[in-house]
């Protein structure tokens, strides 16, 4: 159980603070840019498109949307972190190898990366939260329990991420994971609009994707009304955040220590 | 014992990288290994300090195997890899404070011991400095000072002065000794020779992942070359002339050098008279010449 999820101790979270340190001393760098694409989101949906479409499913636009954008933020900024980030702190910056030879593992460096890209997804969707707020879009107070689900959201994209990070030879095949899986997910989880407009089929596919269920749980949050089936997506978003981190700690074992 | 090896094996896909190694490093020693690029050396050393695991063969640490207890061993060791790999967002004191954080190190612990190792490796004015910001040497001696953050009983460096002015190298060698006189042992790789010659009392001569011999610098050279040599720098057609009069006495060819080795430094007083315009160094033997003799071409006669 040397390479597993059960062999991890709490020397994970040294791993996870000392990105945090380096988070801290970049910070000027790391928030506005990371938050400019949501806020263009909402100027665009809320303003350009939004004035163009009546109400969706009883709601304005930008109050259906708002959901999808907080989302997005979370998902994308975890996937960012732990696809270009862990892969140039990997094998760019040698900054892996460095932890295992002390006596954090392998498998902690791997799940304090997950949970450091977990926490940049928090605080995006914490930052796009108050903005959402301050516009007036949010009308009800369970709204403000959103960053956690989105902390368990960015958690699992996190967690894909890092196994295709410590799968790659070369950073440039995360262009076939945006472009095959990432932009796909973004867009096709029912974050812009219901997937009920997909044929059956496509909506199957798009609810095997847990992000189409942590965009439901956080819309039926918003807009105060019941999920689509609350406990079966949230057994299936637990789940599958359970079994890719295991997946993604053993593979990086498995790329760390040969 | 710090470090016992047995018929250790590592083999990566098909490509086998350390054959049948044994070797024993006693404490508060230094112990070198030494060999040409892809010798083996960095993967026998990462075996030690558990990143790389053994395909066979046994290998304890302080007693401990290294498949069963890596985190036990890697707490009580230093590792000085081959690339420096500092945080460069970090500043000087932050890399080592952080580095202390993965030991589970105590805050006010770190902080006195950054200090001194800072004072140690001459770098206390520089503490504020980011990484990118300091000269090559400092960062080099940053690194070794990291490695000692946890107050490791074993130091396992990786060719620790390669690349860096003499300047640095004699503070890092003062600096290696001082710590070997404190009682810590020091597992080294390195090309330089002399660096081996000066500061290990045991040397691992290793070539195409397989051990060639091991002894002490002094009985290394008693083995295998005479201890006096003759060394000319000439061009390549004296070089042949030079191999075709004096032939009978055992020499060597490299490039456009030639070694002439003897038991005394009267056999070259023909050599020196013969060619009193070439570039010639009479010298005792050194361990540089025994590693050419091992590892490079055969000393013919």
């Amino acid at each position: 159980m040397k390479d597993g999820l059960f062999s991890v101790t709490p020397a994970f979270l040294t791993v996870w603070r000392r990105n945090a340190q380096v988070f801290m001393a970049l910070l000027k760098f790391n928030i506005l840019p990371a938050l400019a694409e949501p806020l263009l989101y909402i100027f665009v949906f809320g303003l350009g498109i939004g004035s163009y479409i009546n109400d969706i499913e009883g709601v304005p636009y930008i109050e259906f949307v708002a959901a999808g954008i907080l989302g997005s933020a979370a998902i994308m900024q975890a996937t960012f972190e732990c696809t270009y980030g862990s892969f140039f702190r990997m094998s760019i910056q040698g900054t892996f190898e460095g932890i295992i030879s002390t006596p954090v593992s392998a498998t902690e460096v791997g799940l304090g990366e997950i949970a450091w890209g977990a926490t940049r997804g928090f605080v995006n969707a914490s930052l796009v939260l108050l903005v959402l707020l301050f516009i007036g879009v949010l009308h009800h107070w369970q709204v403000l329990f959103i960053p956690f689900l989105m902390f368990v959201a960015a958690f699992n994209f996190a967690a894909v991420a890092v196994l295709v990070t410590s799968r790659i030879a070369q950073m440039e095949y995360f262009r076939f994971y945006f472009a095959g899986f990432i932009l796909p997910a973004q867009f096709m989880c029912g974050t812009f609009f219901p997937i009920s407009r997909f044929p059956e089929a496509v909506q199957l596919l798009a609810w095997a994707i847990p992000f189409t269920s942590f965009i439901d749980i956080a819309r039926s949050m918003m807009l105060d009304r019941p999920a689509a089936a609350l406990l079966p997506e949230a057994v299936w978003v637990l789940a599958s955040t359970l079994i890719f981190t295991e997946l993604a700690v053993r593979s990086m074992y498995r790329r760390l220590v040969r | 014992m710090i470090i016992e090896a047995r018929s250790l094996h590592k083999r990566f896909h098909d490509v086998v990288a350390v054959e049948s190694i044994d070797f024993d490093v006693v404490p508060g020693r230094c112990y070198g290994l030494v060999g040409p690029n892809g010798a083996g050396k960095t993967t026998t050393m990462k075996m030690v300090y558990c990143i790389v695991t053994p395909t066979s063969g046994e290998l304890t640490v302080f007693g401990m195997d290294v498949r069963q207890s890596p985190r036990e061993i890697k707490a009580r060791l230093g590792v000085v890899p081959q690339d420096n790999n500092l945080d460069p967002d970090l500043t000087v004191c932050q890399n080592l404070l952080t580095h202390a954080s993965y030991f589970g190190l105590p805050r006010e612990v770190a902080n006195r011991r950054s200090d001194e190792l800072l004072a140690f490796m001459h770098l206390s004015d520089r503490a504020r400095a980011r990484v990118p910001d300091i000269s090559g040497g400092m960062r080099r001696r940053l690194v070794l000072a990291r490695s000692l953050m946890n107050d490791p009983e074993l130091l396992i460096l990786d060719e620790p002065t390669t690349g860096l002015d003499p300047q640095v190298r004699h503070l890092i060698w003062d600096r290696l000794l001082e710590l070997k006189e404190r009682g810590i042992t020091l597992l080294i790789t390195t090309h330089y020779m002399d660096e081996a010659q000066k500061l290990c009392d045991e040397v691992l001569i290793m070539d195409e992942a397989r051990a060639v011999d091991v002894g002490s610098p002094a009985q290394l050279i008693r083995k295998h070359v005479p201890p006096y040599v003759m060394e000319l720098r000439t061009d390549r057609k004296s070089a042949s002339d030079i191999r075709q009069r004096f032939g009978q006495l055992e020499h060597q060819v490299s490039g456009q050098n030639l070694y002439f080795y003897g038991d005394t430094p009267g056999l070259f007083d023909e050599v020196i008279a013969a060619l009193p315009e070439a570039q010639r160094i009479l010298r005792p033997a050194s361990l540089e010449d025994v590693f050419l003799k091992l590892t490079g071409r055969e000393i013919k006669h």
